[in-house]
């Protein structure tokens, strides 16, 4: 809920994350560097969110070199634009990293008196197969794209997933599926899908069989499991990040006993540097879900959820979703 | 991973059950905002951007490194 206007606590800078990101967008573009706008400023543009500020950004591992040149040239124009990794800053902008799943957190600044621009960069957003990244011409990432990458374990995510579902099948997009949350628009979807799509996107997300029947699920026993779904999404997820968590809290630690200020003043390339060497110096993990990883995290959440005695085994083999749909 | 060029998807227009929904889902202003065309839907965000310097998440450490966690409501 937005606060009211004469409540507002009125702010002197100017801020213009709007503009920020048709600017940030141009100069991607002059560059050449491929990029989505996802997550929150997706959501705005997909009329689904209305407050968010900061940016998220998929930019492929194989141009983040470019990126960062592109970064080192802005702060080199008049006026010069100040770009600085944030404190919690994830990983260095290194394909090593950032194609394992990593972020990176940045603080841009495009101007003496701009607003700071939070711009988070992704190059392995989570849950998104690599076959499917797509965004338009304009940048936005697919609707799809950001259906996926919104099924988080933070409640306010939940309603985006089923609004952006809702807003694909409207469109007459059978991947919609995937994304719905409500017993009544699931069932009025499946019923129009032919055969072959119920078999692929069943696959992916194994609730939809139970709308097949005979006979058709009661709809509080799918409300139900609809709850049992999310709280896998939602407990994979948290594993997921403790992966990166856990690790990234270790390197911090142990690299600011020897560098106690970070951010440093430094132009972007020597902050660059000086994270890039620390994270390899203190063994920052370049792929924490590496191997068999990604099972071994699925079953710890699945084993946490069954320690609940909420639900069957049954129940969760009925509605989890396969591996590489959960952690792609 | 390369990113798929595709068309831009359709600003389509969705049926009155859908703001409904979002009204339940969101709240009535959300639901408000959303039926604006896009451009006055970003007038509007435009200006509580210039006029409100509230932070987006105020956990200090960003989603991806477990800030913003919410206790599960189950």
């Amino acid at each position: 809920m937005l606060a009211k206007r004469g409540g507002a606590r009125i702010w002197l800078g100017m801020s213009a994350p709007l503009d920020f990101l048709g600017i940030f967008a141009g100069r991607l573009r002059q560059a050449e560097i491929s990029f989505a706008i996802t997550s929150g400023m997706a959501c705005v543009h997909y009329g689904l969110q209305q407050t968010t500020k900061d940016s998220d950004w998929i930019i492929p591992a194989e141009d983040l070199a470019r990126l960062r040149g592109l970064l080192s040239r802005l702060e080199g124009e008049l006026p010069p634009w100040r770009i600085s990794y944030r404190q919690i800053c994830g990983a260095p902008l290194e394909p090593e990293y950032m194609s394992h799943g990593w972020t990176s957190h940045l603080s841009v600044w495009d101007s003496a008196g701009s607003a700071e621009h939070k711009v988070d960069i992704f190059s392995r957003p989570p849950r998104v197969r690599g076959e499917e990244l797509s965004a338009d011409a304009e940048g936005w990432a697919s609707q799809h794209v950001v259906a996926q990458m919104k099924k988080t374990d933070r409640d306010k995510d939940w309603p985006m997933v089923d609004g952006l579902g809702r807003r694909l099948w409207r469109s007459g997009l059978a991947v919609a599926v995937l994304h719905l949350a409500d017993f009544d628009s699931l069932l009025a979807a499946w019923g129009v899908l032919g055969e072959a799509t119920r078999r692929q996107m069943a696959e992916r997300r194994p609730l939809l069989r139970s709308l097949s029947g005979p006979p058709v699920l009661t709809r509080p026993r799918f409300d139900l499991l609809l709850m049992l779904e999310r709280l896998l999404w939602e407990r994979v997820n948290r594993h997921r990040y403790r992966r990166y968590a856990g690790p990234w809290k270790d390197f911090y630690r142990a690299w600011r006993c020897e560098q106690p200020v970070w951010p440093t003043d430094e132009p972007f390339a020597l902050q660059h540097r000086g994270l890039n060497d620390a994270a390899r110096r203190h063994g920052l993990p370049t792929e924490p879900l590496a191997g068999p990883e990604r099972s071994r995290l699925v079953q710890a959440a699945v084993d946490e959820i069954l320690a609940m005695e909420r639900f069957t085994r049954e129940d969760v083999a009925s509605v989890l979703p396969p591996v590489y749909e959960l952690l792609p | 991973m390369k990113i798929q060029v595709v068309p831009a998807e359709p600003d389509i227009e969705m049926p009155e059950e859908y703001y409904e929904w979002l009204a339940d889902a969101m709240g009535q202003e959300a639901a408000d905002w959303a039926r604006l065309p896009r451009e006055e839907r970003e007038k509007e965000l435009r200006w509580y951007h210039e006029n409100f310097n509230t932070p987006d998440d105020l956990a200090v450490w960003p989603p991806e490194l477990g800030g913003g966690e919410v206790a599960s409501t189950y």
